[in-house]
């Protein structure tokens, strides 16, 4: 904390407003080849990342070397030389928050011992199928940081996390499979035995003809479609700088009106949660698709007091060096649970390629991965290989359901979705 | 020290500098200070290895306690890690041509801002510009007594335009990264391709998805070797049995014209001096007229494979050294792009990418073209957009019928298990019989 008030009272001698994030953390990462223990590694990790403001002028740098915030300091103020000025109204001041961590668990220590065993539970649950383990990962660790303004925000947080990943292969059908949470409660073998599982089933796949089928998209395809596409149509700064296809749409419907698309920084189900944003923000609720009406959009506060519009507490340490940039907490899609997979359905596993989808058309074609062509919830055949195209946008306006279970994967909790009469492009 | 066999440690130190350019406002722009280091131990079996940020090299008693440190979770370990002996030191850092350090903050702005204005044309609903510039300082030592060190300069801009019509958005964009240079000066013209492509893209059609002849532009045929060809020979994928190229030294996996090769020494954008654990860098023919002839190495998986050499070890600052690629391209042939596009029959010419994704262990690849036209009986015609390809590695290399001898390289960064490097893509124009082309459109 001294660091911090000496770099808070330099600042406010030279600049109007300062903020300052000091985080620290440590981890052990254990990495599998094969079935033996490839590497053990400790990763000790620092960082300080400032933001100047002065009249309305905003300045960022960042270090690795904590020690060295006289030199950050100055790259910040000319940073904020050069930026355009816009319209500020300050740094938030301090809230009344209940301080106690939300994704901190004493139980999670990141010693070796703890990632062997992790390592361990891998191995023994992907024991459940013949396939071969080609490598996995586990890693534990604890960090915290501080978030410090000059109008007197001293934020302190704590947390822990605990992550696997395994990649399971038999002939040339693979699987893939991680968890993690912030709690000591994922269960290794549980995922082991996951990734043997889809590499296993995923064998002798069959050639489908190209035609249109319904599809269920897993929690993991789901992510990354909705991650690629339409979650950065949803940052107010893309609808006002003009990279959205949704600006325009608020009160219209832009998805099915059976779903909910919410962002909500307390969901117990999340692994980041939050109280308070990247820059200090209280965090809230954010309905930004509520029953098929498009309603909010994301601001942190330099796009709100650009555009005239109030921060939803949306921001997250993401941009350069961790400066404060527009994102998610817990978002989660909602809407009524039903039997995804009756009559015949084709079900994927994940996606190879949703990074290459057009982010403004939202067109993309991916190829698909552990995919089964189901009928009446009995897996029929898998499916060797096939391409999946269409547009994320169309294709959340009609949809036959989501799932009973859900799954967190990094900031979202999802379902499984069920999407009508999408284009395979198969054999 | 006794359970250390080897150690070394790669101590990367240097300045990230941008300039994020929004319709025309100066987003941001500033820079940023990097000061990482990773230490491995090798001990009996496997790797102990530690990541410090800002390091200082302790010295004595202290520095044995971090080498017993890094050992200690070495002794956790369980894989038979044997490292091969290879040739080891330092090729020349291409000179600097303009040193970007030599410009300042603001006149990079104003370059980048006339790139941007360039693509502000009618029609453009939203740009953005973005300029990026790292340097590196780099030091290594090693247990056996070598040290290397150099800098090394990295830059580059894009340019990204957004045409708007109805309900329709599509974007253009151009990239251009270099290396020991400064290229943000005679690029205007870039921001109005950008922007003219983006327009032209609103009248653009989606393809009907399905098995055509395809003719990939060099850096579209430059993504496809990378993809299909370079993530599955690498050797520490290999080593795991997670590529489907294992085991097929000296068989033919592709067609007679197609030779790929990985140059680290190119002084290219995925160019390095020196490996990211001492060893020289050099070329390696991956694929040779149609036949597999080696895998991309580290020192370990160089031991624990074999064909090839090392060189390929290359590493993120403060995270460990990974097989990766760099500069990877196939050989040029002796065709045109006229021929190859007569050849083609009917089918598509697709250009530009916005990247791809492999699963080398079930040799199924996948990558998107940005833009191409319809072909139909050797002639160009019709703008299709947003066209994704997909295969299966040990049988599309087959279906490569035509090299043209144009070969060009365009810079990127390629993502693996968590670290992103610098890597150049590049191919002459290429024919691509019977190729499955995603695609949801209707004509």
């Amino acid at each position: 904390m001294d660091l911090i008030e000496r770099i808070i009272k330099e600042g406010e001698r030279r600049v109007a407003e300062l903020e300052v994030c000091l985080s620290s953390g440590y981890a052990v990462t254990g990495r599998l080849k094969r079935r033996e223990i490839h590497y053990a590694s400790g990763s000790e990790h620092q960082g300080l990342s400032l933001r100047v403001i002065h009249e309305g002028r905003i300045g960022t740098s960042a270090t690795s070397n904590p020690e060295r915030w006289e030199e950050c300091l100055d790259a910040a103020i000319s940073s904020a030389r050069l930026a355009t000025p816009q319209n500020w109204k300050g740094l938030p001041g301090p809230g009344k928050f209940d301080h106690a961590p939300l994704n901190f668990d004493p139980a999670v220590i990141p010693d070796p011992g703890t990632a062997r065993g992790l390592l361990e539970g891998l191995i023994e649950g992907a024991e459940a199928y013949p396939v071969e383990i080609t490598s996995a990962t586990a890693e534990v660790s604890q960090s915290s940081a501080v978030l410090a303004n000059s109008s007197g925000i001293r934020y302190s947080e704590r947390e822990t996390m605990v992550s696997v990943g395994i990649e399971a292969i038999i002939g040339q059908s693979t699987g893939y499979e991680f968890d993690a949470s912030c709690r000591m409660d994922i269960d290794p073998r549980k995922v082991g035995e996951k990734a043997a599982y889809l590499a296993y089933a995923s064998q002798d796949g069959k050639d489908i003809k190209s035609d249109r089928y319904d599809v269920v998209l897993s929690p993991v395809a789901l992510s990354q479609i909705l991650g690629s596409v339409f979650v950065p149509a949803l940052s107010g700064k893309n609808v006002h700088a003009g990279r959205s296809r949704l600006a325009g749409l608020l009160s219209q419907e832009v998805m099915d009106p059976s779903l909910s698309l919410i962002d909500d920084p307390l969901n117990p189900k999340g692994i980041s949660r939050c109280r308070w944003d990247g820059e200090g923000t209280p965090a809230r609720r954010i309905g930004f698709v509520e029953e098929g009406i498009l309603s909010e959009f994301a601001y942190d506060l330099k796009t709100a007091y650009r555009y005239g519009k109030e921060s939803t507490g949306s921001a997250v340490r993401g941009g350069h060096g961790g400066s404060p940039s527009i994102g998610v907490h817990v978002l989660s899609l909602d809407g009524p649970r039903c039997n995804v997979s009756e009559d015949e359905v084709v079900h994927v596993h994940d996606v190879v390629g949703a990074h290459t989808a057009n982010p403004l058309s939202g067109d993309f074609s991916v190829e698909l991965s552990n995919a089964f062509f189901m009928r009446e919830g009995n897996v029929e055949f898998p499916v060797r290989k096939a391409m999946l195209s269409g547009n994320v946008f169309e294709m959340l306006m009609e949809t036959a359901g989501l799932s009973r279970d859900e799954r967190v994967i990094g900031s979202m909790v999802l379902p499984e979705i069920r999407l009508k009469n999408l284009a395979l492009i198969g054999n | 020290m006794a359970d250390a066999r080897y150690f070394d440690i790669r101590h990367v130190t240097g300045t990230v500098t941008h300039v994020d350019m929004d319709n025309a406002r100066v987003e941001s722009a500033g820079t940023a200070f990097l000061d990482r280091a990773i230490l491995r131990v090798l001990g009996p079996k496997g790797w102990g290895i530690l990541a410090i940020d800002h390091y200082t090299r302790p010295r004595g008693k202290k520095f044995d306690e971090l080498i017993g440190r890094a050992a200690g979770l070495a002794s956790l370990t369980g894989q038979d890690v044997h490292l091969a002996d290879v040739p080891l030191g330092s090729i020349a850092v291409p000179p600097m041509k303009e040193n970007p350090a030599e410009v300042d903050l603001q006149e990079k702005q104003r370059l980048l801002a006339e790139i941007e204005r360039n693509a502000r044309i009618e029609g453009i609903k939203s740009t953005r510009a973005n300029y990026i510039e790292r340097f590196e300082d780099v030091t290594f030592e090693d247990s056996s007594g070598n040290e290397y060190s150099f800098t090394i300069c990295r830059s580059g801009f894009s340019i990204l335009a957004v045409a708007a019509r109805g309900g329709d958005m599509q974007m253009g964009y151009v990239r251009k990264h270099v290396l020991q240079d400064f290229n943000l000066r005679h690029h205007q013209e870039d921001g109005g391709e950008a922007a003219a492509r983006a327009i032209a893209l609103l009248d653009a059609r989606t393809p009907r998805g399905g098995t055509m002849n395809a003719v990939l532009d060099p850096e579209l045929a430059g993504v496809f070797a990378h993809e299909a060809v370079g993530h599955a020979s690498e050797g520490d994928l290999v080593w795991e049995g997670s590529s489907v190229l294992g085991g097929k030294i000296g068989e033919r996996i592709g067609s007679p014209v197609i030779t790929i090769v990985d140059d680290p020494s190119l002084p290219e954008f995925g160019f390095e001096p020196i490996d990211a654990e001492g060893s020289r860098v050099g070329r390696t023919e991956i694929i040779t007229h149609g036949v597999m002839n080696a895998y991309l190495h580290s020192r370990e998986t160089l031991a624990a494979v074999g064909h090839g050499h090392a060189g390929n070890a290359r590493a993120m600052p403060g995270e460990p050294p990974q097989v990766r690629m760099s500069n990877t391209y196939i050989e040029d042939g002796d065709s045109s792009l006229e021929e190859l596009i007569q050849e083609c029959g009917s089918g598509i010419y697709l250009k530009g990418t916005r990247g791809g994704q492999v699963d080398p262990g079930r040799g199924v690849f996948q990558f998107n073209a940005e833009y191409g036209y319809l072909i139909d009986e050797g002639e160009l015609g019709e703008m299709v957009r947003d066209v994704s390809l997909s295969g299966e590695i040990l049988r599309t290399l087959h279906s490569i019928s035509l090299c043209a001898g144009d070969r060009t390289m365009h810079q990127g960064y390629c993502g693996k298990g968590g670290q992103s490097v610098p890597v150049s893509d590049g191919a002459p124009h290429v024919l691509l019989l019977n190729s499955v082309v995603g695609g949801s459109g209707s004509h």
